[in-house]
This record gives C-alpha cells, structure tokens and sequence, in this order.
C-alpha cells in the first residue's frame, strides 16, 4: 500500500515536472527567438531592408564590414571608453564608499545613508535639463560627450552603496582588527582582507558599472544632441532606424546588435558564477 | 617588553554609556596581568583601548613611558590575539602569519625561518598550506598565536583567546599559554570572564564589575583577603558562602553568631579586629565552601539539613538549607568520608557543619567592604 501511494507521488511528479518543463521551454523559445532573428539578419546580404522570411538566402559578413566602413566604429570606441572609464571609477568610488559606511562611525553618517537612499528613488530622468545645462557649460557635450557621461556616470556612483555595503557588514569586524594591529593602514585593509573576501560583490559591481553605460540612450542622446561623433552605439544606431535610414541599414543594424552584445555576453559568461553568488549573498546576508 | 601604565583611564559612548570609569594600573615590564569580570564590566574596552581599537575618552595609556593614546594600533607595539581568532580566511596558516611581516617589508627569507620558527614552538608547521577552514578550533587559535608571536612586540594582548573552545581543549590551551609566556618573557595582558584561567595564568589580577576596578592583587592576595563582597563572590568556585550576622566584641574576644550558634574568632583574624578596635556590630560573614567542615551536631556546631549532594569525583558539594532557610554550600573531599558516610549523603539528611575563626571573612552590609582589608 505504502508502495503504491509512493508510485502515485512519483508519477504526480513527474507529470507537474514535465508541465514546467514545456512552460518553460515555451518562455525561453519565446525569449529567444529574437536574439536569433537578428543574428540571422545579420548575415542576410540579399537585401538592406525588412523582408518576409528569417532564413538569409545568401550568406555573407557584408553587413559586419560595413559596419567598419560607417561611423559605427567611433560610436563604438566612444561607448567602450565611457564603459570602461565608469567600470573602473564606479567600482572604486562605490566599494571606498561601502566600506567607509560599514566599518566607520561618524556623525550624520546615518541621515547621509537615509539621504542617498531616497535621492535614489528619484527617477534620474528628472535631473536631465539640470545636467546638461551644468554639462554644457563645461564644455562637455555634442563632441565632448564621452568625458561628460563618463563625469555624470561617475558622479552619483557612491549612492549605489546598499549591495556592497550589506556584503561588507558580514565580513567579520575583528578581521579589520587583527590587520590593523597587524600593521596594515585602513586602506591595506580594504584592498589585501576585505576586497579578496568579497570577490563576488567586487565582480557584481564591476559588472553593473560596465552594463549601465553600455546600454545607455536616453541621456547619451541627450548629451550629444544631434553630433554624430559625441554618439554611442545606441543612439548611433538608432539614427538608422529612421523612415528614410531603415532600408539601407537594417540589416548592418542588426550585425551592430550582435556586435554590441558580444562584450558582455562574454564578459557575463566569464564572471557568471560570481555575480549569482554576488547579488544572492548580498542580499541574504545583507 | 615595555611597561604599560593607564592613567585615569575612562571609556564613554556616544550615548553617553560610561563603559570605563578612571582606570589606574600599573603594569611592570614582563608581568602577566590578567583583567576578570562578568561580561559588561568594561575589561575588554579596556584591552581595546590599550590596543588602540577603541578611542580612549579620557586619561592616558602609557606604553613602555611614551603616551598611544594618539597611535594607531600598528605603531604601539602590540600583538592582539582575538577570542574569534580572527584568521584570514582567504590565505594560508603560512600567510596568516606571515601577514604583518610582509607588511613591515621584512626579507622573505627572514619571513620563512620566523613563521617556521613559531609554527614549531606551537606544534601547527603540518598545517602551513592549508586555509584555516579546515583547521579544528584548537588549531585556529594556535595560529592566531602564531600570527601574534612573530610580531616580537613589547605587549601581548589576549582578548578572551581560550573562550571559544571546549572544555578539555581550554585546559590544555592554558598550560601552553603559560610555555608561551615563558619562551616569549615579554609583557601579557589577558581579558577572561574565567576565573580559573585568571588564577592560574595572572601575576596579577584585575577584577572588575560595571567599569570600575573592584581589586587589584595576585591570585592569593584576592582569594585570601578580598576587598569586598563582589570579589569574595566572584574569585573561588563553587562561591563563598555569605551569612548575615552579628560580630561580638566581648572584652576584647571575638565572636560570631551565625544561626544562634557561638564560633570564636581567634588566631590572626581575631587579632586583626582586636587592632582594628572593631566593635560589635553587623556584618555579613563569608566562609568558602572548601573551608566548612561536617560536624557532629551539639554545642558549635550548625545544624541543617541537605538538599542538593553533587558528586565531582574527587569532591562532593553539599548543598545545604539551615533552620532559618538560608542556603550553603560545604565542599568536602571524597577521601574524607568513609563509605557509610557516603551512604548517608542523600536528601533529607539532617547534618552539622561548622568552620574556624582563621577562614571567615568579614564584610560591612553598607559598603560591602572587607573590614580587615
């Protein structure tokens, strides 16, 4: 009796596994049939415009040699400094700035945590005007895009504290203790104890830095305001899209998709195993 | 090797908590001071605040004649050892050791032949290449040791080291915490809330209650002629009996009353009131478990009954409830007793106790303060 009742689970089981399988199957064939189009596009060398089939009927790498023959290879250039630029400061700022708020004491070091956390509730959209008027003065629009949006990047970077600050708060005290006593200057102790244990909110970070810019349009847009050589990828390609721009460049559109993804697609999959641990245990032990 | 002296030393939070109240010590060169007390009382701030850990709110902490109050951790001299051992977990037994002398630019190959050298003395060189996660307790704080004794400071610190270990393992850790002192004849200051390991390690003892140092003196000095009812209570296992009662000065003899019955205070305490002038008065007396003996019951001696026999091995403890309820506890020696005596040693049993004039110990209700002290 016990045998069968067990049967009977199992076979429940399997049914409602086998459910969730083709549900989920359907969501990922869902989820993946448009990055597969445009790679597919992107091959096509028959026609530049929209067609109605999937399948190229001629192959060929026209539409990615072109891309290098276009303005593409500045827009590009432009969006991997201000990735890169950010990358690195965001990351330092933003992990200097972590550990000060977990490990130091000082006054008004709370309201100041409370401050950044509702500034940032504020939708950035809203500070639009104001910043290209500040940037604008400085010189640093249209041509001079890149260190513009690498300065405004970079400015607000300390207020995402919240992921890496929780992970630090988990890192033992007596650790920074024992180094310090050990001989270690506060900032030896960031970069030699707490950094090597937090690899994986050091990886997120980097990983989050590098992203925002990347896919950046709105403000990029804004920032260059019409001067092809302040873009970056995505407002330079956008420019494309255009009622009288999209025939002739649909299909280098599409190879400049697959080319944009391409960095973070393997940078992801390089530091995939960190990130999970990254923003689980963050926020888990956070 | 240095000295260490606090002046006037005084810890207070941000909240205006007083942890440490005008802290005064002396501490020679090479002496092991061990700092004891229930959890609370301040004995760790104070460690930290010699270390450098923790601001130092008023007063003066001297190292070796030169004020720290201003120095960071690394420039005082100290090595720390932590009651969580406070490896780092992301490097070797080998690295964890060599840490702070690769941070002071010492020669690698000096780095080696010291960190092999304390590996040695402490017994963990097998383990040198692994990472402290796979160390057991014991072994962990022997690194931590380590990591702490190649530092060659002036003053070794000891934050609770032996606390997170179990019991048999603490026992032997304290035997080679007193071969370390001796290898590294340098100056120690311990913080326990043991007070086994306060007795057995310390030249000198601090206690301490609520932030204020309640006696400072040796082992014998606190166990023998505690300064007040809280020392009395807190040095010597199971604690010492405290009985409310009257001190008679009759012409010049002393004597005591506890539960009605008449013991005489003579020898050396009977002098030391008679010199003191002492007059009949209250008193709480206190008498260590180890000090009353079983009597047979008559003139002298303190009937009771027994309540509670915990056997020990080599000694029992009795628990037992006098006619007005009060509770003491008598701790005798199994050799003591023959094994019909033994046998009559279960609740219930009406029984006598009495002790002599040269263990009591007589304490003002008020103040709580030792009159002979």
């Amino acid at each position: 009796m016990n045998e069968k009742r067990h049967m009977g689970l199992k076979s429940l089981n399997r049914a409602s596994n086998t459910v969730i399988y083709i549900l989920l199957i359907i969501i990922s064939i869902v989820w993946l049939l448009p990055f597969v189009f445009i790679v597919l596009q992107s091959f096509r060398v028959e026609n530049t415009y929209q067609v109605g089939y999937v399948i190229p009927q001629q192959w060929g790498l026209d539409n990615y040699i072109r891309l290098w023959t276009s303005d593409f290879k500045r827009w590009y250039l432009n969006t991997f400094i201000i990735a890169l630029a950010s990358a690195v400061l965001i990351t330092i700022i933003q992990l200097c700035m972590s550990y000060t708020l977990s490990r130091f004491r000082f006054k008004l070091r709370g309201p100041l945590m409370r401050f950044m956390l509702i500034l940032g509730m504020f939708p950035g959209m809203l500070t639009m005007i104001i910043l290209y008027r500040v940037l604008a003065d400085l010189g640093l629009t249209q041509t001079n895009a890149v260190p513009g949006l690498i300065l405004v990047g970079v400015a607000s970077s300390g207020m995402g504290y919240y992921v890496s600050k929780g992970f630090f708060d988990t890192i033992p005290k007596s650790l920074d203790e024992a180094a310090r006593v050990d001989g270690a200057t506060r900032f030896q102790v960031l970069y030699k104890i707490i950094l090597p244990l937090a690899k994986p909110i050091v990886i997120y970070t980097i990983l989050t830095a590098f992203m925002g810019p990347w896919g950046d349009y709105v403000f990029a847009r804004y920032v260059a305001m019409g001067t092809s050589a302040g873009y970056n990828v995505a407002v330079g390609m956008y420019s494309w899209l255009t009622n009288d721009q999209i025939n002739n460049w649909y299909t280098t559109f599409c190879a400049g998709g697959v080319i944009v993804a391409l960095p973070v697609t393997i940078l992801f999959l390089c530091l995939q195993k960190y990130y999970v641990e990254g923003v689980t245990g963050g926020a888990v032990k956070g | 090797m240095a000295s260490v002296k606090l002046t006037g030393v005084k810890k207070i939070y941000d909240n205006k908590v007083v942890a440490v109240h005008d802290f005064d010590l002396d501490i020679k060169d090479k002496e092991f001071v061990v700092f004891v007390g229930p959890s609370g009382c301040g004995k760790s701030t104070t460690l930290r605040m010699i270390a450098g850990l923790e601001d130092i709110s008023e007063g003066t902490v001297e190292i070796d004649g030169e004020v720290v109050n201003d120095l960071q951790p690394k420039d005082r001299g100290i090595a720390m050892v932590f009651q969580n051992y406070a490896l780092y977990p992301h490097m070797t037994v080998y690295d964890n050791i060599a840490f702070s002398l690769r941070l002071s630019k010492v020669p690698e190959d000096v780095v080696f032949e010291k960190v092999n050298k304390a590996a040695k003395i402490l017994g963990i060189t097998e383990y040198l290449t692994r990472k402290p996660r796979a160390l057991s307790g014991g072994q962990r704080q022997r690194v931590a040791i380590g990591r702490a004794m190649v530092r060659d400071s002036k003053v070794f610190l000891m934050d609770e080291p032996l606390s997170n270990l179990d019991a048999k393992l603490r026992n032997q850790m304290r035997a080679e915490i007193i071969l370390l002192r001796k290898q590294l004849d340098t100056t120690f200051i311990y913080v326990t809330h043991d007070q086994t390991e306060a007795m057995t390690l310390g030249d000198r003892i601090v206690i301490m209650k609520d932030g204020y140092i309640m006696q400072v003196g040796t082992p014998t000095e606190v166990f023998e002629m505690p300064k007040n009812l809280f020392v009395a209570g807190f040095i010597g296992a199971p604690q010492m009996n405290f009985i409310n009662t009257k001190l008679i000065n009759e012409g010049g003899k002393y004597f005591v009353e506890p539960f009605g019955v008449r013991l005489p205070v003579d020898g050396e305490k009977g002098e030391a009131l008679a010199k003191r002038k002492v007059q009949t008065r209250d008193i709480v007396l206190g008498v260590r478990p180890e000090h009353i003996r079983l009597a047979k019951p008559g003139a002298g001696a303190i009937s009771c009954t027994l309540i509670v026999n915990e056997m020990m091995g080599s000694e029992f403890h009795l628990h037992v409830e006098t006619k007005d309820g009060t509770r003491l506890i008598v701790r005798v020696p199994t050799v003591d007793l023959n094994k019909a005596e033994r046998e009559e040693l279960v609740s219930g049993h009406e029984m006598a106790v009495t002790f002599e004039g040269k263990v009591m110990h007589f304490f003002d209700p008020e103040s709580q303060t030792n009159l002979l002290v």
